[in-house]
């Protein structure tokens, strides 16, 4: 057997030379970075998920508040779960350099609850609160505080085929058996709307619980009730999905499916937003001008329904250095004037009740009444420090929507949801 | 010097005659001097040879290791921070009672078994072709490895475009349905899109093994009247051990850890969550430390028994195993 | 290394067949995702295989803005120098690891294998911390550490089990017939060592290309961002619409990169062990 030392003895300091050479390498660059603060008016660093014509919002800010700070907007991730762990991360971290936060509306109890974020007061808490509607106005509070300024809410609205429909359905119910009817004439057909296992599917199941009178949770978000209310919203998802006039692939559907799949002229019916109309006015101008809106179908037909809303508030990061200034850049961001821009050139229905009225509106925003409509008699998904928790409870157990069995489901979600309240057990 | 000089051995047997003759007596000179002028040179250079590597990889990971274990042994919710405690074990408890991990362990277990075996298989074929093929083979090799380097996330998003009625060209071509609205045909898909994704891992890794199978010993055993199949097992795989072991190790951790091709094609839906899955929506979404960092750790722990089991399989394979290093 | 007796007309047939499936089974999806990019919005989702409307719209799109190429800059120059570091240091610590005999061995091999098991999703949130501490987040070493951390356990394993088919004793052997220890390192070992080298590379490369958790959670500008993490950031006309098309587009040219990588490597991974070799 050979015996390589001699061989060894004479490399070795070229192995030391490399492995020099290696840490080197490392720790160089290392030293290089590391950035002071520069002079100038002070940076509020604006975290938001992406939006087109923000960029525009912020400079207007900028300008108007002459070098007193200059707002800087950090793209966030397109994704929601991305966006808010990025946040959350940075935050537990206290990290200062984040300023003001575009929180998804269900997000703003728990980042409240966690003090990650300031309260809104005196001036700053007045001017917020006056003409926003109320059902945004919720979503920021916790604990009958005001936690974030609502920058744009939103709702989903019913679209239908008027060549197909002459009348928009009353009840879930009224629109299955027109539905079927439309099936069996060998039209159009489908009930497009979301139901993969995420928040889609929960926000589908919280407008029918809310619609039909029901409580997931009690008043103040502490405890779960699952009252007949949210047992009637159980059978009605189930007869829908088991009607036969839902997609195919319904189960496994998000919103910009829904979308295409309507799109393409299999859908008699969709649920979805209201981003859905320029992109179907875009891509397929014909059907588009065949397409009617009207406010979400009820789970009775003489009550109206009760929509889930969504959305983004704005909050003062806790760890920011310049609070003042960031609650007086979140103002500017959200005042009437930007929300209507916003609202014309990036489609987001705002938060003021008066931007509604605006002229510009109506071109931008044909649907405008139907939405303000629904913003009026809102439904909020349930308030709580818990919501993801709750909302990964709901979209898990409620998936597929087929195989609910309602008063059993109503049980398993009581008791798994009052675990997630109290961060107790395995979240599916 | 003879063939039977090179560590592949077409004469298994002869080589281990060698190798019991040889290593004890080894063993038993270096007891008598065990601080030789040699053997402490030989030290030296092992520990400043793997120094850096050691020190970056205990850099980087130790602290955050260490840390995970220590919140598996706690209550921690990020949003109720006063709640925080030591609980011990409870939430072991918790995860190793509960349903949806036992669900998504299966679910996990059967990717992972499915996925490997097929892609042993797979990649063993490729990679016979990849390094033997006649013609071509420069564009063999670098197609066949393109799959994984496609982003997955990406490759997921095509895959779910491929299969959605109506999207895609896949899905009527199959079923009339959604194929992956249904459990078993999702599993499928999840299945076929990791394997096609990172069989060429396997075979690119194979290719390199098979690169190291001498010409002569093919050669001699054809001319010793062997078939194929006789080359195959008596000379290619016992030269290819090492290789293959590295290659069904790393896949193994990797495919037990399946994520994002699930998280694109089902989000969990229809009883396709993946033990990754759960501790992702526990930790990242459920902001659940303690929870999700015992699911952490229970799935090290599942891997690291796979990976022993392969290691022991394997035996005098394994790299750092004191054998054969020294011929 | 032909077979050098019968490379007949049949035996060509029967490899170029071959070749077809694998070239088949291999860029049928990645044409699929080709086909997408090409695809306007109103047809991206027709379902055709071949595209209907070509457009280059979505090439414009990513192209549009300097964000793509930033990201495009950050991943090939932080996976190229990961790759080098990951590679180097790894080939040190297999070559002691296969050679050598010293205590600790069996350690550092576990350990590195423990490094690999752990969910990496769980550590992000602390290097996250360290990082920040450090300065690191948002810089390129702050992806190259990680990176080369978590490469480096794929790169020892590979590199040792190559080392050690490699047959030593052949280096002594060409000395003997006169050859100096660089002739005999350059000659006869180096060609052996190559396939595996190469490999690890290949290997190492596409990990740090593909990362997605690490690029996500410790960058936040387009200063160190890599393009998997660039790809979240990409917007469809409004909140709900999924840049599909753009994706895609960007999905096809970060290949163009791999194709480059590895049409450059894959030469190298030849059988290293020729007749001549093995006679010495």
């Amino acid at each position: 057997m050979s015996d390589p030392d001699e061989a060894r003895r004479r490399r070795r300091p070229r192995v030391r030379a490399v492995a020099a050479a290696a840490a080197l390498t490392l720790v160089a660059p290392m030293a290089a970075c590391g950035s002071g603060d520069a002079g100038g008016p002070p940076t509020i660093n604006l975290y938001y998920p992406p939006e087109q014509n923000l960029q525009k919002v912020v400079d207007d800010c900028n300008a108007q508040a002459q070098g007193r700070y200059e707002i800087a907007y950090r793209v966030l991730p397109r994704q929601a779960d991305d966006q808010r762990v990025q946040m959350v991360r940075r935050l537990a971290a206290e990290d200062t350099g984040m300023d003001v936060l575009g929180l998804d509306v269900t997000w703003t109890q728990e980042f409240a609850s966690a003090d990650w974020i300031r309260e809104w007061t005196g001036q700053d808490k007045a001017e917020v609160e006056q003409g926003t509607l109320a059902g945004p106005l919720d979503t920021a509070r916790y604990e009958d505080k005001l936690f974030a300024a609502p920058k744009n809410t939103n709702v989903q609205l019913l679209w239908y085929r008027k060549d197909l429909v002459p009348q928009p359905p009353k009840s879930w119910d009224q629109m299955i058996t027109a539905a079927q009817q439309l099936k069996d004439q060998g039209k159009p057909y489908q009930v497009l709307t979301m139901g993969a296992q995420y928040e889609g599917l929960v926000v589908l199941y919280n407008t029918l619980a809310e619609s039909a009178g029901g409580k997931i949770l009690n008043d103040d978000g502490t405890q779960a009730v699952m009252d007949d209310g949210t047992v009637r919203a159980l059978e009605q998802l189930q007869r829908f999905a088991t009607s036969g006039v839902t997609s195919p692939s319904f189960t496994n559907a998000t919103e910009d499916p829904v979308r295409l799949e309507f799109q393409s002229g299999a859908g008699a019916f969709q649920v979805n937003w209201p981003f859905v109309y320029p992109a179907l006015q875009e891509a397929n101008p014909e059907l588009a001008k065949q397409v009617g809106w009207a406010r979400i179908p009820g789970v009775d037909e003489n009550t109206p329904s009760k929509v889930t809303i969504g959305g983004v508030n704005l909050a003062v990061s806790s760890y920011s250095r310049h609070p003042e200034l960031s609650f007086e850049a979140a103002r500017c961001i959200r005042d009437a004037e930007h929300q209507k821009f916003s609202a014309i050139n990036d489609g987001v229905p705002p938060t003021i009740e008066a931007v509604y009225d605006e002229p510009e509106m109506t071109e931008a925003y044909p649907m405008k009444d139907t939405i303000l409509e629904e913003l009026k008699e809102p439904a909020t998904r349930p308030l709580t420090p818990a919501y993801q928790s709750i909302s990964t409870v709901l979209s898990a157990i409620l998936s597929p929507p087929s195989e609910i069995r309602p008063q059993q489901t109503a049980d398993e979600l009581r008791s798994a949801i009052a675990d997630a309240l109290q961060s107790k057990g395995v979240l599916p | 010097m003879s063939i039977n000089a090179t560590p592949t051995g077409a004469d298994t047997a002869v080589e281990e005659t060698e190798r019991h003759a040889t290593v004890p007596a080894q063993r038993g000179s270096r007891r008598k001097a065990p601080l030789s002028e040699n053997k402490k040179a030989e030290r030296k250079l092992g520990w400043l040879l793997c120094a850096p590597a050691a020190l970056v990889m205990v850099a980087v990971t130790a602290y955050p290791i260490i840390y995970s274990v220590w919140l598996s042994l706690q209550r921690f919710d990020l949003r109720f921070p006063d709640e925080r405690q030591f609980i011990g074990l409870e939430n072991y408890v918790t995860v190793l009672t509960n349903e949806f991990w036992w669900t998504a362990f299966g679910v996990t277990m059967l990717i992972t078994v499915v996925t490997v075996a097929v892609e042993l298989v797979l990649g063993m074929g490729l990679a016979i072709i990849m390094h033997r093929t006649l013609v071509g083979r420069g564009l063999v090799r670098t197609s066949a490895l393109i799959p994984y380097g496609i982003v997955t996330v990406v490759a997921a998003f095509s895959w779910r475009y491929a299969w959605t009625p109506g999207t895609g060209y896949l899905a009527d071509l199959f079923s009339d349905g959604a194929p992956l609205t249904e459990r078993a045909s999702s599993l499928a898909i999840i299945m076929l899109a990791e394997i096609w994704k990172t069989t060429p891992f396997m075979a690119l890794l194979l290719m390199a093994g098979l690169a190291l199978v001498p010409e002569d010993l093919l050669k001699a055993a054809s001319t010793d009247g062997a078939t194929a199949w006789q080359k195959f097992t008596k000379v290619m795989l016992p030269v290819m051990k090492p290789a293959i072991l590295v290659a069904l190790l790393f896949r193994t951790l990797d495919a037990f850890r399946v994520f994002d091709n699930i998280f694109v094609l089902t989000a969990g839906g229809n009883e396709t969550s993946s033990v990754s899955m759960l501790a992702y929506n526990n930790l990242i979404r459920g902001l659940n430390l303690g929870i999700g960092s015992t699911m952490s750790v229970l799935i090290f722990i599942t891997v690291a028994i796979i990976a022993f089991v392969f290691v022991k399989l394997f035996g005098t394979a394994a790299p750092g195993s004191d054998d054969g290093e020294r011929r | 290394m032909a077979t050098g007796t019968e490379t007949t007309t049949r035996a060509r047939l029967r490899w170029g067949l071959l070749d077809v499936l694998v070239v088949v089974f291999a860029l049928v999806p990645v044409l699929w995702i080709a086909s997408l990019s090409f695809k306007t919005p109103a047809t991206i989702t027709d379902g055709n295989f071949i595209p209907q409307e070509w457009t280059l719209d979505n090439y414009r799109t990513i192209f549009d803005t300097d964000q793509f190429v930033r990201a495009l800059i950050n991943s090939i120059g932080i996976a190229l120098i990961a790759t080098l570091i990951a590679v180097v240091l790894g080939a040190m610590a297999a070559y002691a690891i296969s050679r050598l005999d010293f205590p600790g061995k069996g350690l550092l091999v576990g350990v590195s294998l423990l490094i690999a098991m752990f969910p990496q999703v769980s550590l992000v949130s602390p290097l996250f911390e360290i990082e920040r501490q450090l300065g690191l987040f948002d810089t390129w070493p702050g992806l190259i550490l990680p990176y080369i951390t978590f490469a480096l356990p794929l790169a020892i394993y590979t590199l040792s089990a190559f080392f050690k088919q490699i047959p030593w004793d052949l280096e002594k052997a060409a000395k003997m017939d006169g050859a100096t220890q660089g002739q005999a390192f350059r000659r006869v070992i180096a060609p052996l060592a190559a396939p595996g080298l190469f490999t690890t590379a290949i290997l190492v490369f596409i990990f740090c290309w593909n990362d997605f958790l690490f690029a996500i959670s410790l960058t936040s500008t387009e200063r160190s961002r890599t393009v998997p993490a660039a790809l979240s950031f990409f917007t469809g006309a409004s909140q709900f619409e999924d840049p599909t098309g753009a994706i895609c587009a960007a999905a096809v040219v970060i290949t163009v990169p791999i194709i480059l990588f590895v049409l450059f490597f894959q030469r190298r991974i030849v059988s290293g062990l020729t007749s001549g070799a093995v006679k010495g």
